[in-house]
């Protein structure tokens, strides 16, 4: 079987894919959700400065898993 | 102009041509779930993903003057082969784009070329364990992938901003979105033009235009980054139309996830050596981003018969390869590779004469699903 499947590439291939795919994903959406605690609420509460932060660093994470995935895909 | 000019000119304009409908086909990789979604205008998406595609053309640095390494003996390709797997592949995908078919641009080339070989050289020249292991096996497991990543990363944006409120969800993820089906539109361009350019250089070098290590030249980069980016342009919109609606219903953050997924896959699996088509990964991605949000949103039928279109891939582009081969061989020369030339165009005029019956374009790629092609738009009066 292995003369015909990489068993390697195709772990490697799954994990990195799962972290980018699915990982980054995830980290857009909680740098979303921390930008939307900065909003007040409807309810009069006032909006949370840690969302800032939440989101700044999300975003920011993102952005250089961006760059990196760029960065490996022309390094061929 | 001698016979060897005619047959390398022949073979430049339909390798142009091959990477022309590579690109249209595939302009729903990146940008179907955009359009699906609204995220980008119709035409602003695929210009867009035009402008990427030539850009990764010319950001890839290594061309390889290869074609269907490992899956043919080296030695068995000849012009005419090559010309005859790239009828093969372009019939394929015509008459894919016909039906509205995503299927992958890459395996109907190497189909074209394994029947060529058949043909031209016998079995002995054709690797079966190759086949399996760069083409089949991956064609099995891209879907997977994909279909797996997405439908975690889907799960995990709906539970994740559950509470976001829908103004800064539905904008902060168009934005996500466009971005990431940027990343899967430069992919496409980085790789997929590369290998026209591969298959001209091979051709130059045959040829002995070039000197056997020879890189491509300017104008063969250029021609090649102009022909996959005008074909992306031109859009296949009915292949948009399939995957945006005909798969599942997508919501923005549905479109972001799959493309996030998409873009990762690619990315990986181009890193790490794994060769998974771009469309099959794309097309595993958006049926996961219907599985992550609710179980059963999928329209099976539909990946069916996709998944069908998959498997017809090799065997029915290695007909068409083959018998392009066998014409061309009987009429004999430079001769037949024209008339063979001819008739493809023939064929493909053809088609898109019939396509205009049902026209898919801009204006109703976005319309209620209902089979596969919309309810004709009435031309509007100016």
């Amino acid at each position: 079987m292995n003369a015909y499947l990489d068993l390697d590439a195709l772990w490697r291939v799954l994990v990195a894919a799962l972290a980018g795919g699915a990982g980054l994903v995830a980290v857009f959406s909680v740098a979303l959700a921390g930008l939307a605690a900065t909003r007040p609420t409807s309810e009069g509460g006032g909006g949370r400065p840690l969302g800032w932060v939440v989101a700044v660093t999300g975003f920011l994470v993102v952005a250089a898993g961006v760059v990196l995935g760029i960065w490996v895909m022309l390094a061929k | 102009m001698d016979s060897n000019t005619v047959l390398l000119g022949v073979v430049v304009a339909t390798a142009l041509a091959f990477d022309f409908t590579n690109g249209f086909h595939d302009t729903a990789n990146a940008m179907a779930t955009s359009i699906a979604t609204g995220a980008l205008r119709p035409k602003i998406a695929v210009a867009l993903a035009a402008i990427l595609n030539f850009l990764g053309a010319f950001l890839s640095l290594a061309v390889a003057a290869t074609i269907a390494t490992g899956i043919v003996e080296a030695g068995a390709i000849t012009l005419t082969v090559v010309f005859a797997g790239l009828v093969g592949g372009l019939a394929w995908n015509l008459l894919t784009w016909y039906f509205g078919i995503p299927s992958s641009s890459s395996h109907a080339l190497i189909g074209g070329v394994v029947g060529a070989t058949l043909i031209a050289a016998g079995t002995s020249a054709v690797k079966g364990a190759g086949i399996v292991s760069k083409v089949l096996i991956p064609a099995v497991l891209a879907p997977l992938a994909a279909i797996l990543v997405a439908t975690i990363g889907t799960f995990l944006v709906y539970v994740i901003t559950r509470k976001v409120p829908d103004g800064i969800r539905t904008r902060g993820f168009r934005i996500g979105q466009i971005g990431s089906a940027s990343l899967v539109s430069l992919a496409h361009g980085t790789n997929d033009a590369q290998k026209t350019m591969g298959i001209i250089t091979l051709a130059l070098i045959a040829n002995g235009t070039l000197g056997k290590d020879a890189g491509p030249p300017l104008w063969v980069i250029v021609c090649s980054a102009s022909a996959i980016a005008l074909g992306t342009y031109i859009g296949g919109w009915r292949i948009i139309r399939t995957l945006g609606k005909g798969l599942t219903e997508i919501e923005t953050p549905q479109g972001f996830a799959a493309e996030g997924s998409s873009a990762a896959v690619i990315f990986a699996s181009s890193h790490f050596g794994f060769p998974l088509s771009t469309t099959h990964v794309c097309a595993g991605s958006v049926i996961g981003s219907g599985l992550g949000k609710r179980l059963a949103e999928v329209r099976w039928h539909v990946a069916g018969q996709m998944a069908t279109a998959w498997l017809l891939t090799l065997p029915a582009a290695a007909i068409v390869g083959a018998v392009a081969w066998k014409g061309a061989d009987l009429i004999g020369g430079a001769g037949g590779v024209t008339v063979i030339f001819l008739l493809a165009l023939l064929g493909g005029v053809g088609l898109y004469l019939a396509s205009r019956r049902s026209t898919v374009n801009a204006a109703n790629v976005n319309a209620e699903w209902t089979g596969r092609t919309p309810a004709p738009v009435k031309e509007t009066v100016r």
